[in-house]
């Protein structure tokens, strides 16, 4: 579930930070649902336990999750701003290789107005 | 807490390290990465108060290492010639650092001798390379020191130790806040287990860093203009690296990816595509920035 790619550019823990993230925005992660623990999360990934909990420093200062001593660490249910926030990164992203490709923006609102009308603003 | 301060050794004329400072803080992973002969053994051959230094300080919880039994015995160094016990058997082996070690730990020997296979009887030097290795990594692990040194450990593990020491390293960096030195001429493997890294070369540090501060911190960028550019249009941005094919530039600039795209954004690109270097790929741009050639880098 939490499968990284050791070989990436991308830090390790910025990937489990993003992993996280993906995971709820599918919603296969739900409010209340609790993650692994560092201690489990490191010994399966084969990585450093401070870069697992660097991720979940990271993830709980955003709001992403919440930690209870003693308990774990689960998803928060407050979690809105930040998936909204990456969602806009990665709209962006899409936007502006559209952009590169040579959409204009008029084509490019024509997409989003075809996709709020026929409610695809629902992840199924 | 490790901490190096001005350290120099000499062999003769050679100059080993030549004033290195390096601090480790406790509960971390440091992974030393440098050709052959850059220094990597020395630094923990004096962690492990095998060598005295010729100058500065090597210290282990603020106190100096050399001749100090009570640090050495908080710290076990893993490597080639801890195997010269031939003529001892496992159980000969064990018992010998069970001896000097105080923290050693019968029940995690044999739950990792269980998972290894080795015979306890049999003579060390009619083991295999592999087996040797083996029975003296699992030999440090037991002995559960709050420092642990691998002179390039990982390089000869296969795949499924590897992971088996991984997952232990995990326990007691979480359990008793083991710190380990890692040597190593593979980049995969540092930049897996390590917090920071460190390059040294001709005995002297290159630089050290926290692992991640340096990934993202240099990208190899492609980019076309409508105006003419030359390199030196690109010179001011601090560029590490110059080519052209036709219209497109490849440059290889310092920065995180917003803060190249604000610099070159003046230019009024057209195509704009930046990627992150590996770790390796860096390194060896950083060796060649310092008027190092890529090529003494194993």
């Amino acid at each position: 579930m939490f499968d990284i790619d050791l070989q990436s550019r991308t830090p390790i823990y910025e990937q489990l930070y993003k992993r996280v993230v993906e995971l709820t925005v599918k919603k296969q992660l739900r409010p209340g649902d609790k993650l692994p623990s560092v201690r489990e999360l490191a010994k399966a990934l084969g990585v450093n336990p401070n870069t697992v909990s660097k991720a979940f420093q990271n993830l709980e200062r955003d709001g992403m999750i919440y930690s209870l001593p003693g308990r774990g660490s689960f998803i928060s249910d407050k979690n809105g701003d930040v998936i909204k926030q990456n969602a806009a990164e990665q709209f962006t992203l899409a936007a502006k290789e559209a952009a590169a490709a040579g959409l204009t923006a008029e084509e490019m609102t024509e997409i989003i107005r075809k996709i709020t009308e026929t409610g695809g603003n629902k992840i199924d | 807490m490790i901490k190096l301060t001005g350290v120099t050794k000499k062999f003769g004329d050679f100059t080993a390290l030549d004033g290195v400072d390096l601090m480790i803080p406790k509960g971390t992973s440091f992974g030393l990465l440098g050709s052959n002969g850059a220094g990597k053994s020395t630094i923990l051959r004096l962690l492990s108060g095998i060598y005295s230094q010729d100058g500065g300080s090597v210290k282990i919880d603020d106190e100096e290492v050399f001749d100090n039994t009570s640090i050495k015995e908080r710290v076990f160094f893993i490597n080639d010639e801890t195997v010269q016990f031939g003529s001892f058997t496992l159980k000969g082996l064990r018992d010998y650092y069970k001896g000097f070690y105080p923290n050693f730990s019968d029940e995690l020997f044999e739950e990792l001798r269980n998972t290894v296979n080795l015979p306890m009887d049999k003579k060390i030097d009619r083991f295999s390379k592999g087996m040797k290795r083996q029975a003296i990594v699992i030999t440090g692990l037991a002995c559960r020191t709050d420092y642990l040194l691998l002179d390039e450990a990982f390089d000869g593990l296969d795949p499924t130790m590897r992971i088996i020491v991984k997952r232990m390293l995990v326990d007691a960096m979480l359990d008793r806040q083991l710190t380990t030195v890692i040597s190593s001429h593979n980049l995969k493997e540092i930049n897996e287990v390590c917090d920071s890294v460190a390059l040294l070369h001709q005995g002297k540090m290159l630089f050290n860093r926290d692992i991640d501060s340096v990934k993202g911190s240099i990208h190899k960028v492609q980019a076309a203009f409508k105006e003419e550019y030359t390199k030196e249009d690109f010179e001011k941005y601090g560029i590490l690296h110059y080519s052209r094919s036709q219209s497109i530039h490849y440059l290889i600039m310092k920065g995180s990816e917003e803060e190249i795209r604000e610099k070159l954004s003046e230019k009024g690109p057209i195509v704009l595509d930046l990627i992150p270097l590996s770790l390796e790929e860096i390194f060896i741009y950083e060796m060649e920035g310092m008027g190092y050639d890529a090529g003494q880098l194993d």
